[in-house]
């Protein structure tokens, strides 16, 4: 009875409502993992923190400029911000001996800040905060018009920012590749790295923001980083670690749907953790870098030596 | 040798998630009896969603047994940090009729009520502009500070059910009238408390900007420490000066809120050795029938007339 509740009902009285939900977390996710396996590679996975943190002096500034606190202004704000932080950066990666960490910390916390600054001087009477006027809330998705075959107008945008990058990874699958692993070779092959580093930024951007306004900062920031971390314990390969993400990113929207609608908690944080306990499960039971398969393989290496130097070639 | 450990771990990965989805199932079946209980579509009354607690409390004093309501804010929610769940997402879609505050309160869900159209109301588009406190762009929300004002949104609500349930047109009618008389006496008697405090110390000092119209009706001078937004964090200086000004004016106590850290307040009240004068409620009532006492009177801090009675007694009593 309950369990029908839980997993047949929300397709079937209130799909209308559920099925926007889905989509969209479908979409964020698919987006964002997609691009999170370059970020994994690259060590630069809370790089979608970090602009979650500096849209601020983006929004700020917006404010300031037009007076309104509107969707276009915040959202033109926090996109230019959002890009400014990549790209800083990247700067204070390349032109200095800071690791990339290190950069991420330095840029967000100094927008931040900035930006914290700057609404207490020009804002201090005014409700101007992220969770405000940017971060949005999943569950109210629904309530906005459909347009296409029963998802709204937002869910349609990510679905093309979704495909879109998918579609980009393929055509530039080659040059992020060998950039990404290799920035010498890729200079040698005529690709230029950084430019390559700067356009995935630059795209970054544009998909965590457009997410931000859908479906709030926490999911787009797990998302990042969970689907790419899970695929990278099942394989090497970045074609397959992809599909990988995209099947991660399918499991931990729909099983996020039922599990919201179990405990009635928020979609996105429901999403997170079942992506989460996706990457652990994995973690546990892969093949190659697994728990039960490490210790297996120590155990047996005890046991009998000559595995070891089978497992080692 | 490999062969057999890959075997072994695909086996393994099977009844892991065999494991896995058994107990996620039990989990699930377990956490679902606490069931919210949100929709019945049988029930032939209108359908009525509504924000925060006060409203809630607003629409219930005037509908009654009529209609169906759904308050989306629980009590102690502070609107700034309330989050929404599926049921609140679908009873926002079925919703036949949806009240607000207004004036940005809301904030993201502002874009999401508004978008029911001319099946959702704004409390706050019923207050004058005149009467509006805030810049002209981004007015102060917390209207219901002043009993009169929030009197003046009963009209919001009334024509609105009536208009859509015509047949219990007179009943609402008639109880928002009986709201309205509550109001303003619960309006009088405020006043006359207010004025036992000698007109020197009437200050409110406070955690934020939420008490504007409170103090403006009930003769306060209201300094808040934060902006009117919560998440704000007050300045060094707006600190100094305010530890400064209760020595100066030798404040008798400041108030911390139901809905806000009490840290900042507590430290400030540290530094200027005034007391804390007690907990105020600002964008949220207290739990349904928890009922406090205040001379020979009884006030459930769940309803807006306790809350209010609260905040009133509690200035009141530490400040005269």
């Amino acid at each position: 009875m309950n369990l029908h509740r839980i997993f047949v009902e929300p397709w079937q009285s209130h799909a209308s409502h559920y099925w926007p939900v889905f989509a969209m977390a479908f979409f964020v996710t698919v987006a964002c993992g997609l691009i999170g396996n370059y970020l994994v590679l690259r060590r630069i996975s809370l790089v979608g923190d970090a602009i979650s943190h500096s849209v601020l002096p983006g929004i700020a500034i917006a404010f300031i400029l037009t007076g309104s606190r509107s969707g276009t202004p915040m959202f033109i704000g926090a996109l230019v911000a959002g890009v400014a932080a990549t790209l800083l950066i990247e700067v204070l990666h390349s032109r200095s001996r800071l690791k990339q960490d290190a950069a991420i910390g330095i840029t967000f916390s100094t927008l931040f800040a900035i930006g914290v600054i700057l609404i207490s001087i020009h804002g201090a009477h005014t409700d101007l905060d992220l969770d405000c006027v940017l971060f949005g809330k999943m569950d109210f998705l629904p309530g906005r018009e459909p347009v296409f075959l029963g998802v709204p107008g937002v869910t349609v945008t990510m679905a093309v920012v979704a495909i879109c990058v998918g579609l980009l990874i393929i055509i530039f699958y080659k040059e992020l590749l060998v950039s990404s692993f290799d920035p010498s070779l890729a200079a040698s092959m005529g690709i230029n790295p950084r430019l390559v580093h700067y356009l995935l930024m630059a795209i970054l951007s544009v998909v965590v923001v457009a997410a931000f306004i859908s479906v709030g900062a926490i999911l787009v920031i797990a998302m990042l980083i969970l689907p790419a971390a899970t695929a990278c314990m099942l394989s090497d390969r970045l074609w397959l670690m992809m599909i990988l993400s995209v099947l991660h990113a399918f499991i931990s929207s729909l099983g996020g749907v039922h599990l919201a609608v179990a405990l009635q908690v928020p979609t996105a944080p429901a999403s997170v953790v079942v992506g989460a306990v996706c990457f652990v499960v994995v973690w546990i039971v892969s093949p190659r870098q697994g728990l039960i398969s490490l210790w297996l393989r120590s155990h047996r290496a005890d046991r009998a030596p000559e595995v070891r130097s089978a497992g080692n070639v | 040798m490999i062969l057999s450990f890959l075997m072994a771990n695909n086996r393994a990965i099977v009844t892991g998630k065999i494991q896995l989805g058994f107990t996620l199932c039990i989990v699930l079946g377990m956490m679902s009896c606490s069931d919210p209980g949100g929709d019945s579509a049988s029930d032939p009354r209108l359908f009525v969603v509504t924000t925060t607690t006060m409203i809630t409390d607003l629409v219930k004093d005037i509908a009654g047994d009529e209609v169906r309501i759904k308050g989306l804010m629980g009590p102690g929610v502070d609107p700034h940090l309330y989050e929404p769940v599926p049921n609140d997402g679908i009873a926002l879609r079925e919703a036949d009729l949806v009240f607000y505050n207004g004036l940005l309160l809301e904030g993201q869900m502002t874009g999401f009520l508004e978008g029911k159209g001319d099946k959702s109301f704004a409390l706050g588009s019923s207050v004058a502009q005149g009467n509006l406190k805030g810049s002209n762009e981004h007015p102060d929300p917390h209207i219901w500070g002043d009993a009169r004002l929030w009197a003046g949104c009963v009209p919001v609500v009334v024509n609105a059910l009536a208009e859509l349930d015509p047949g219990h047109a007179e009943i609402y009618r008639k109880r928002g009238g009986e709201v309205r008389m509550k109001l303003e006496k619960l309006h009088q008697w405020a006043l006359q408390r207010g004025v036992e405090v000698p007109e020197q110390a009437r200050v409110l000092i406070t955690s934020h900007d939420a008490f504007e119209y409170f103090g403006q009706a009930y003769g306060f001078k209201v300094i808040g420490l934060q902006g009117i937004s919560t998440v704000t964090e007050a300045g060094i200086a707006e600190r100094v000066k305010l530890v400064d000004y209760i020595r100066q004016h030798s404040v008798k106590a400041i108030f911390v809120e139901s809905s806000v850290s009490p840290a900042a307040i507590e430290s400030i009240a540290a530094d200027s050795g005034v007391k804390i004068g007690g907990e105020l409620f600002s964008d949220a009532m207290g739990q349904p029938g928890d009922i406090e006492r205040s001379g020979d009177e009884e006030y459930d801090l769940g309803t807006y007339s306790g809350m209010l009675k609260h905040n009133i007694n509690t200035t009141v009593n530490a400040l005269k």
